[in-house]
């Protein structure tokens, strides 16, 4: 069997990335000693101990054969694209453009979206949720923001 | 303060409009999202903690905790109605509540269920009373050295009680300790991991961690898997009154499944009542008269578990208010939403807030009542909201998530981090990895840093110190027991699958 398509190997190989990452990161931080630790200390004992539970999966992983299941890719991908659009248009246009994206195109992430469905459900939601924010609870939310 | 002077204080704050206003609302959140399948009450409680920044203290915890413990409430009306879990911990209902509801005793079931959930919550909320006061007093004695090993002992049965893979269960919550680092060091002042983002030298949010997770995580695996409503059960009033013999085999392992439940929600690492109900029915079937009767319908097989995980939702509080040690993630969201409103979570929170704490137990009382009250003549509703389809209602919960991360801080950039930690959290949870364990790690995090460098400086970095104390000792020892039975387990398995091969 490819051992690609392995899910522990693949796991065992994310925590060692990890775990490297953080050991070459945490190398600028010092270390201390035992009795005045520096700020070094707890992330290098960290990754050191996401190193070895990494290679201890990488090798389990030799013995285990289960096959990394298939991802619901069509929403992996629009789901966080629609949060960002979220972030992007919401301090320049302000609260409904940005929710008005966010539930149409979180809502697309199903492959049989009604589109008027969803508009509609925009229309509804979005100044209810921003009364509830702004009016109701006091966050300063711009609803529209002109020019 | 005595026992009926603190219930007293108790019931004075849980009666005042607005901690019965959050109660109810609590409440009532939970016990649709328990309905509903394909969002749980970690999802709704991370919803709604922005919400919860702008209340006092006392009203943000009794909502919080009246969405756990609604949920349980509700999770069961899914099992048995859709064969359907509406919560991980209601799993095992499916098992005879389906077959009673295809033979027609769908209403039967729900009423007994509804029986033991209440019967349940209220053992567990006396063992809560009349244990949590002593507790935390014996804690007070504990010294950073036996909080450390505590908080080792949790984190390993976190990691390790999983489903399964214990290696990766103890990596994910490696994972959460290391995003809890992120941010200033408070010792030294150094910046660690933010890789020099602003926005990062505060640290990452509790609540964007749980958002990206139990929100978004879990909505872009459940789209295009939840079935959507396709449920024509009619439960006529009728229909919903036991018979006398349903009630005689739901009376005793009500009670049983209530104790096992209360006991196994105050271990640690045991996650959100699943393990406790799956323990009340393997109890339940092993000394039963008839246990062939099991999986075909049995009213014993629905009344234990129901009342355990309900006990558990509710003694799971027991080592989260008095010590301060979540048992699992969502307790661990509780010590946040505490954190967040400046109350140092541990054995002070009893003495020094007397009436949050109090105020919280009775409010639990109260939220119980109210379930029991609304769930029987609602029933019909609730059997309405499980035809919401899916694909409208998760837009609805993207929608909140932005709205709520961004209410925070008014902050960009935690709205693009939910983004981003839901993304990889995602391929991760494919990969085996556990959220649950992972938001533990990230909440004990610091906690377990700063312990560790005051026990040691304290000890002048002698490492012995957590074996000469007694309390500190039998915690690492009992850490290092699961580990040693986790990894035997883990080994055990696999060579008979190779001597099959």
């Amino acid at each position: 069997m490819n051992v690609l398509t392995s899910k522990d190997f693949l796991a065992g190989l994310v925590c060692v990335l990890i775990g490297s990452l953080v050991l070459v990161v945490a190398s600028d931080y010092s270390f201390g000693t035992p009795r005045r630790m520096g700020p070094g200390f707890f992330p290098i004992t960290l990754g050191t101990l996401l190193l070895l539970l990494g290679a201890g999966v990488v090798l389990s992983s030799l013995r285990t054969h289960e096959k990394l299941p298939p991802l619901n890719l069509r929403p992996w991908l629009v789901i966080p694209a629609a949060i960002i659009a979220f972030a992007w248009l919401l301090p320049r246009f302000g609260f409904a453009p940005a929710g008005l994206a966010v539930v149409v195109l979180a809502g697309l992430a199903d492959r049989n979206a009604n589109k008027l469905a969803l508009l509609l459900l925009a229309c509804v939601l979005v100044p209810a949720i921003w009364g509830l924010f702004a009016l109701v609870l006091g966050v300063p939310i711009p609803f529209l923001i002109w020019s | 303060m005595d026992l009926l002077e603190s219930l007293q204080l108790g019931l004075a704050t849980a009666l005042t409009m607005e901690n019965l206003l959050y109660c109810l609302l609590g409440v009532s959140v939970g016990m649709i999202v328990g309905v509903l399948p394909g969002i749980g009450h970690l999802a709704a409680v991370s919803l709604l903690m922005p919400l919860t920044f702008h209340v006092p203290a006392t009203a943000a915890l009794v909502m919080l905790a009246g969405i756990y413990y609604g949920a349980q409430y509700g999770g069961s009306i899914a099992s048995i109605l859709l064969n359907l879990p509406g919560t991980a911990s209601s799993a095992v209902i499916c098992l005879d509540g389906y077959p009673m509801s295809q033979k027609g005793r769908a209403g039967a079931a729900l009423m007994i269920t509804t029986i033991a959930s209440f019967v349940g919550s209220c053992f567990a909320i006396i063992v809560l009373i009349l244990m949590a006061p002593p507790l935390a007093q014996l804690a007070l004695s504990f010294h950073s050295a036996d909080y450390f090993s505590m908080m080792v002992l949790g984190l390993v049965a976190a990691g390790s009680i999983s489903q399964g893979r214990p290696l990766i269960g103890l990596a994910s919550v490696v994972l959460g300790l290391l995003i809890g680092l992120v941010g200033i060091d408070v010792n030294s002042g150094a910046m660690r991991m933010t890789f020099g983002i602003p926005e990062l030298f505060d640290g990452v949010s509790i609540i964007v961690i749980a958002m990206a997770l139990f929100g978004v995580s879990e909505v872009i695996s459940s789209i295009g898997k939840t079935g959507d409503g396709a449920n024509k059960t009619r439960v006529t009033f009728r229909s919903l009154l036991p018979t006398r013999k349903e009630w005689r085999e739901s009376g005793w392992p009500i009670l049983r499944g209530s104790g096992v439940g209360t006991a196994v929600g105050i271990l640690p690492g045991t996650g959100g009542g699943s393990m406790a109900s799956f323990m009340a029915y393997a109890v339940e079937k092993r000394i039963s008269s008839k246990p062939e009767t099991f999986g075909k319908g049995a009213v014993a097989g629905i009344a234990a578990p129901e009342g355990a995980n309900n006990a558990a939702a509710q003694s799971s509080f027991i080592p989260t208010l008095t010590l301060g040690i979540p048992g699992d993630a969502i307790m661990a969201l509780m010590l946040g939403a505490l954190m967040i409103h400046g109350i140092a979570p541990g054995p002070r929170v009893v003495t020094e807030n007397p009436e949050l704490f109090w105020g919280l137990v009775v409010s639990f009382l109260i939220g119980n009542l109210i379930l029991l009250i609304l769930n029987i003549p609602l029933i019909k509703v609730w059997v309405k909201i499980l035809q919401i389809p899916y694909r409208l209602l998760f837009p609805i919960i993207i929608l909140l998530i932005c709205a709520g991360v961004y209410s925070l801080d008014r902050s960009v950039m935690d709205v693009l981090l939910v983004a981003g930690f839901a993304g990889i959290g995602y391929l991760l949870i494919k990969l085996g990895f556990e959220a649950a364990p992972l938001l533990l790690g990230f909440i004990l995090g610091p906690m377990l840093e700063e312990n560790l460098r005051r026990s040691m400086l304290l000890s002048r970095g002698d490492f012995m110190v957590f074996l000469e104390r007694p309390i500190s000792a039998a915690f690492l020892f009992l850490a290092a027991l699961l580990l040693l039975w986790v990894i035997w387990g883990s080994f055990k398995p696999r060579r008979s699958t190779t001597e099959n091969n």
